[in-house]
C-alpha cells in the first residue's frame, strides 16, 4: 500500500465514521431541529472526506476534480433543504426541545399559511 | 484496490436505511422531510463509492452521482425559494 | 469597449465577462469529460451555449465578486464545516448527550438579497447553527448549544460574505 493509498483509505474510513455519527445523531437527538444539525453537518463532512479520499485515487486530475465537484452541489442542496425544513417546522409551531430562551417574535405578525 | 470502497458503500447503504426508517416514523411532518436531505448526502456518497468499487464494469456511476447531486441542488433551491423570497427583500412584516 | 462606471445601466456586451465565463465553463467541461480530448467538439458547442445563456440570464456588471474575498470565504468555510461536523459527531456519540438547544434571535447587518440568502445557507453548514427564519432584520437560529459563541460566529460569517460580495456589513 502506497502512502497515497493509505491516506485515501484513512479519509474514506473517517468519512464513513461521520456518516455513522449523522445517523446516530438522527436517532438520538431530541427534535427535528437538532436532527437537522446531525444531518447537515456530520453527513456533509462525511461526503467531503469520502470524495477527497476517492479523488486521491483518480486516474487523472480531471477525473479527481469531477469527484470533488459533487461536494459543493450537495452542500447547496443540504443548506437549502435544511432551511426549508427548519422554517416549515417553525411555521407548523413545532417547539424545540428544551429551548432555554424563547424566540422573540421579531417583526410582529407572521403570515403563516394555514394547513 | 482493497475492496474497502465496496464495504463502505454497503455500510452507507445501511445508514441510509436506518435513517430513512427513522425519518419515516416522524413524529412530525418536518421529520419526514429529512428524507430529502438523506438522499442528497448519503445517496451520493453510496454512488461515489460504488463507482470506484466497480470500476471494471463500464458503469458511469460518477456521472450518476453528479447528476443526482445537481438535481438535489436544484430541487433544494426550488424547495427553499419561497423561504428565501422573504429573505431577499427588505420585508415589512405587515 | 469603454470603461464603465460603477452601478451604471447594464452594458450590452462585456468582453471580459464573456472570456471569464467562457473559460469557467470550458474548465467545467474539461472536468466533466475527465480530460478526454475527443469530446471537445460537443464541448465547444456546449460551452458556447452555456456562456450565452449565462450572459442572458445574469447580465454582467451587477455586483462583482472579489476573488481574494472568495478564497478567504472558502478557507473559512472549509475549516468551520470540518469543526461543525466534528462537534456534532462528538455530541452524537457521547453517552450522556450534553445539548443546550435554544432558539436565538440576532440582528442581521448584511443588505437584503443575495448576501442574506448566502448567510442563511452558510450558517446551516457551520458549527452549531441552523437558520430557522429571517424576518425584517432579525435572524432566528436554532443552536445546539447556546453556551457557545454563536453571535461571534455569525458576525465573522457576515464579515466574510461582505468582503466577498463587496457589500457593507
Amino acid at each position: 500500500m502506497t502512502p497515497l493509498e493509505a491516506l485515501s483509505a484513512l479519509l474514506l474510513l473517517a468519512g464513513a465514521g461521520f456518516y455513522l455519527a449523522g445517523t446516530v445523531g438522527l436517532l438520538r437527538f431530541p427534535d427535528v431541529y437538532a436532527r437537522l444539525h446531525a444531518l447537515t453537518k456530520a453527513d456533509n463532512l462525511g461526503l467531503g472526506l469520502i470524495a477527497l479520499g476517492l479523488a486521491l485515487q483518480a486516474e487523472n486530475l480531471a477525473a479527481g476534480l469531477k469527484i470533488l465537484l459533487v461536494w459543493p452541489l450537495v452542500l447547496v442542496a443540504s443548506a437549502a433543504v435544511s432551511f426549508a425544513i427548519a422554517r416549515r417546522a417553525h411555521e407548523l409551531g413545532i417547539a424545540p426541545a428544551g429551548a432555554a430562551s424563547p424566540v422573540q417574535p421579531a417583526g410582529g405578525v407572521d403570515q403563516r399559511g394555514g394547513p | 484496490m482493497t475492496g474497502l470502497e465496496g464495504y463502505l458503500a454497503l455500510f452507507l447503504l445501511l445508514n441510509l436505511l436506518v435513517a430513512l426508517i427513522r425519518a419515516a416514523r416522524g413524529p412530525t411532518p418536518a421529520d419526514r422531510m429529512l428524507a430529502a436531505l438523506l438522499f442528497g448526502t448519503t445517496g451520493v456518497g453510496v454512488l461515489l463509492l460504488m463507482a470506484h468499487a466497480r470500476e471494471t464494469v463500464a458503469m458511469p456511476l460518477v456521472d450518476t452521482a453528479l447528476v443526482l447531486a445537481l438535481l438535489a441542488a436544484i430541487t433544494g433551491v426550488a424547495f427553499a425559494r419561497r423561504a428565501w423570497h422573504a429573505a431577499g427583500r427588505d420585508d415589512d412584516p405587515a | 469597449m469603454h470603461a464603465r462606471p460603477d452601478r451604471s445601466p447594464l452594458p450590452r456586451f462585456s468582453l471580459s465577462a464573456t472570456l471569464w465565463r467562457g473559460g469557467a465553463f470550458a474548465l467545467i467541461w474539461w472536468i466533466l469529460a475527465e480530460g478526454r480530448a475527443d469530446s471537445w467538439g460537443i464541448g465547444a458547442v456546449t460551452v458556447a451555449l452555456a456562456t450565452t445563456a449565462s450572459l442572458r440570464l445574469a447580465p454582467p456588471g451587477q455586483g462583482r465578486v472579489s476573488f481574494p474575498g472568495l478564497l478567504g470565504f472558502a478557507a473559512f468555510f472549509l475549516v468551520q464545516s470540518a469543526w461543525g461536523g466534528a462537534q456534532v459527531a462528538a455530541r452524537a456519540f457521547r453517552s450522556r448527550m450534553d445539548l443546550a438547544p435554544a432558539l436565538v434571535d440576532l440582528p442581521v447587518t448584511l443588505p437584503a438579497g443575495m448576501a442574506r440568502i448566502l448567510l442563511l445557507n452558510t450558517l446551516n453548514l457551520m458549527p452549531g447553527t441552523v437558520s430557522v427564519e429571517l424576518r425584517g432584520n432579525r435572524l432566528c437560529l436554532h443552536v445546539l448549544d447556546h453556551r457557545l459563541p454563536v453571535a461571534e460566529e455569525v458576525r465573522q460569517t457576515e464579515a466574510h460574505i461582505a468582503r466577498m460580495l463587496r457589500v457593507a456589513a
